[in-house]
């Protein structure tokens, strides 16, 4: 069988067609980079995979959030397809796995069904939980459930998700002529900043805690951004969203002393925006409430694992960005090929 | 048989860290090393396999050798871990391994070459960076890399979205 070489090959460890079935079966919950390079290492290793995907197309952060600037939808497409056509691999989508009181999600209700983590534990001979951070943080002010404020999550999702659609419909979040403000400074509040700018924004403000300097995404990004239009605002925190007839119409904002990072009294300042969007970093979102079958969750919301990547319980493993918590790409594909090799050794 | 490259384009890399996951999963340790000199400004170094390598001229042991595919590889047997491949090395690639006591430095994935398979930061770098082929379709597939990455920011600002649907299935 011939390579597909234009594919991102999560299976990168073997050619197709896949090895002899070894009987094993194995049930991957999430379908984001940890999930599918779990499931590429153990289709190369002859384990029957099934992946439960709750949206309509597998991929996670990587296909439906990061833009397409970054990361070709096209190659994550083809290493989907290679994954399940040339390597065996089941992706089961539209199905949730659930246990019960599970934190809940950001752009949730495209499932069709929903399953018992329990079940998937009985029939299967291990679970390897990669469910990733699909949660923003919440900026905790008044006047965050107005409209017109977007978490950076939802935007991209529902912007990427009108671009792979054939559409000439007007986009699902209108940014043109609008005045934005983009609350963060990491990769997600450049990405939005930047889709903004495509968008045709009448303005667009990147609002941070801290000096462009200290900016995750790093001075040469600020300053680029700049260059296409972009206004960072350094030093300020948002207060309290500016409502009116149940529309975000402004941002009241405070400054933060250089030195200390606490707010300065009396600087309160408000501008006029129409959209506000929370770059705040996201959060892990395990598929199960904490202590479901065992399975442990500490204090900022992460799966807990063991050095064996295993939860509390002795057949759910977990792995990527639900353990880790939000991380890189190459972290949670790290923590995948471990957590693979540790089920592959625990099948026997 | 054909010669073949690994080629980085640095300006592609957006510092996911991908290659230096797969690359230490497969071989142990980092052979591809993402550095990030200044913060997101990411530059991901390896081995160019050189055509005309200094670190296979000035290896005093001749532990340094190229193969069939044109990877400059080391014979660990040879290795007297002088480290002066590492000092004439443009890049400073290779560079002595604790585990081993000899010099490490990427062997182009040999083990996958052998089964027929790209490296495997080629094969998974998401930003797609890291091109490997024939030294005659290198800078070729690497110039259609950056055609796409080109298209696609000019299909960003068109007014009707010309991208493929998702897969229909």
């Amino acid at each position: 069988m011939s390579l597909h070489l234009d594919a991102m090959r999560f299976s990168f460890m073997c050619r197709p067609p896949r090895p002899p079935s070894r009987g094993r079966r194995v049930a991957i919950v999430g379908a984001g980079i940890a999930g599918l390079t779990v499931a590429g290492y153990l289709a190369c290793r002859g384990v029957d995979v099934v992946v439960f995907e709750r949206l309509e197309e597998a991929g996670g952060l990587l296909l439906h959030v990061i833009p397409e600037l970054r990361v070709s939808h096209r190659r994550v497409l083809a290493g989907i397809e290679e994954l399940e056509n040339a390597m065996g691999v089941e992706i089961r989508r539209r199905v949730r796995v659930c246990g019960g009181e599970a934190p809940e999600l950001e752009e949730s209700g495209f499932e069709r069904e929903t399953i018992d983590l329990r079940d998937l534990v009985q029939e299967f001979d291990a679970v390897v939980i990669a469910t990733g951070t699909w949660r923003t943080r919440r900026l905790g002010i008044p006047g965050e459930e107005a409209e017109g404020v977007y978490t950076a999550l939802g935007f991209l999702f529902r912007m990427k998700r009108y671009r792979l659609e054939e559409s000439t419909e007007p986009p699902p979040i209108q940014l043109a002529g609008r005045r934005v403000a983009v609350i963060g400074g990491d990769i997600m509040a450049l990405d939005v900043a930047m889709e903004a700018i495509y968008e045709g924004a009448r303005e667009v403000l990147l609002l941070y805690e801290g000096t462009a300097r200290e900016c995750p995404v790093g001075l040469y990004a600020i300053r680029s951004l700049e260059t296409r239009g972009v206004r960072m605002v350094e030093l300020v925190k948002p207060v309290e969203i500016i409502v009116e007839d149940g529309r975000a119409r402004g941002l009241e904002l405070v400054k933060l002393n250089p030195r200390t990072r606490e707010p300065i009294e009396g600087s309160r300042f408000s501008i006029d925006v129409d959209v506000v969007i929370n770059a705040s970093s996201v959060e892990p979102t395990p598929p199960v409430e904490p202590g479901y079958l065992g399975i442990e969750v500490d204090e900022q919301g992460r799966i807990m694992v063991d050095e064996n990547h295993r939860t509390g319980n002795p057949k759910v493993f977990a792995c990527g960005d639900v353990v880790l918590g939000p991380s890189k790409l190459g972290y949670a594909v790290r923590d995948a090929l471990y957590t693979a090799r540790a089920v592959d050794e625990f099948l026997g | 048989m054909a010669r073949r490259g690994l080629y980085v384009d640095i300006t592609l890399c957006m510092g996911c860290r991908t290659c230096e996951a797969v690359c230490e999963f497969l071989h142990g340790e980092k052979l591809i090393n993402v550095y990030e000199p200044l913060p997101g400004i990411f530059t991901p170094i390896t081995c160019r396999h050189c055509e005309r390598a200094p670190c296979i001229e000035v290896c005093p042991t001749a532990a340094l050798e190229r193969d069939t595919d044109g990877a400059v590889i080391v014979n660990p047997r040879r290795c007297i871990g002088c480290m002066m491949c590492t000092a004439v090395c443009p890049f400073g690639v290779p560079s002595m391994s604790a585990k081993s006591k000899s010099v490490v430095k990427c062997d182009m994935c040999r083990d996958l070459r052998l089964e027929g398979l790209p490296p495997a930061c080629a094969q998974m770098c998401p930003a797609t960076a890291i091109v490997f082929g024939s030294i005659e379709t290198l800078a070729d597939k690497a110039r259609a890399r950056t055609a796409e990455i080109l298209a696609r920011i000019r299909l960003l600002r068109a007014p009707v979205r010309p991208f493929i649907p998702f897969a229909p299935r």
